[in-house]
């Protein structure tokens, strides 16, 4: 499958914290299936989500996921 | 909702509903082979109807429960379903055009199984594609 053109710094941020994803996943009140998920590029967050990942880590949703070089 | 809530696939409301769906149908099945009334036939090939409703209002209750990547396998296991039950329709009336297919092997109720059949592998489909 085709990685998506959008990066992010969840797995980063989550492991400076050193929460695991399952952690992660509660605080987000998200499966920890979503964190492994989007950690891994296979799943693109919602807007709302991503709004909350962001807010989680105290950081702007731009700091957090950016698209990948050349992608449109 | 919880993670550990979110975490789960098939959603618990449908699943009661579903057992009486299930044993409605079953039941159905079986008295029809009986020979009964016009009008008791028709109420019993209606019984199964209302715990479908319920099935389904828990299905649709247990799905909105979920979080959103969970959503989404349901989704597109819908995609995929959904076709294939329009492949399976499709060809079934051409073969039945072509060669005349059997009431007894091939009818309305032959189809159930593949539905849940095809729901089945659009999950395990959707869900080898994100997990």
């Amino acid at each position: 499958m085709e990685a998506l053109p959008v990066k992010n710094r969840l797995r980063v941020m989550r492991a400076e914290r050193e929460w695991s994803q399952a952690e992660l996943a509660e605080r987000l009140a998200v499966s920890r299936q979503t964190i492994n998920a989007v950690e891994t590029g296979r799943y693109e967050p919602s807007l709302g989500l991503a709004l909350r990942m962001a807010r989680l880590f105290g950081m702007s949703v731009e700091e957090l996921f950016e698209l990948e070089d050349g992608a449109a | 909702m919880s993670a550990s809530r979110a975490a789960r696939l098939i959603p618990s409301q449908p699943i009661v509903p579903g057992i009486v769906w299930g044993a409605t149908y079953i039941a159905a099945r079986l008295l029809l082979e009986l020979e009964l009334a016009p009008g008791v036939r028709v109420a019993v090939a209606l019984a199964p109807v209302l715990p479908f409703v319920f099935t389904l209002v828990g299905l649709v209750q247990g799905i909105r429960s979920m979080d959103e990547l969970h959503r989404r396998v349901h989704l597109e296991a819908l995609v995929i379903a959904f076709p294939l039950t329009l492949l399976l329709v499709m060809t079934l009336g051409l073969l039945d055009l072509a060669v005349g297919l059997s009431p007894d092997d091939w009818s309305y109720r032959h189809l159930l199984p593949f539905l849940a059949i095809f729901y089945a592998f659009g999950i395990w489909r959707a869900w080898k594609r994100y997990l």
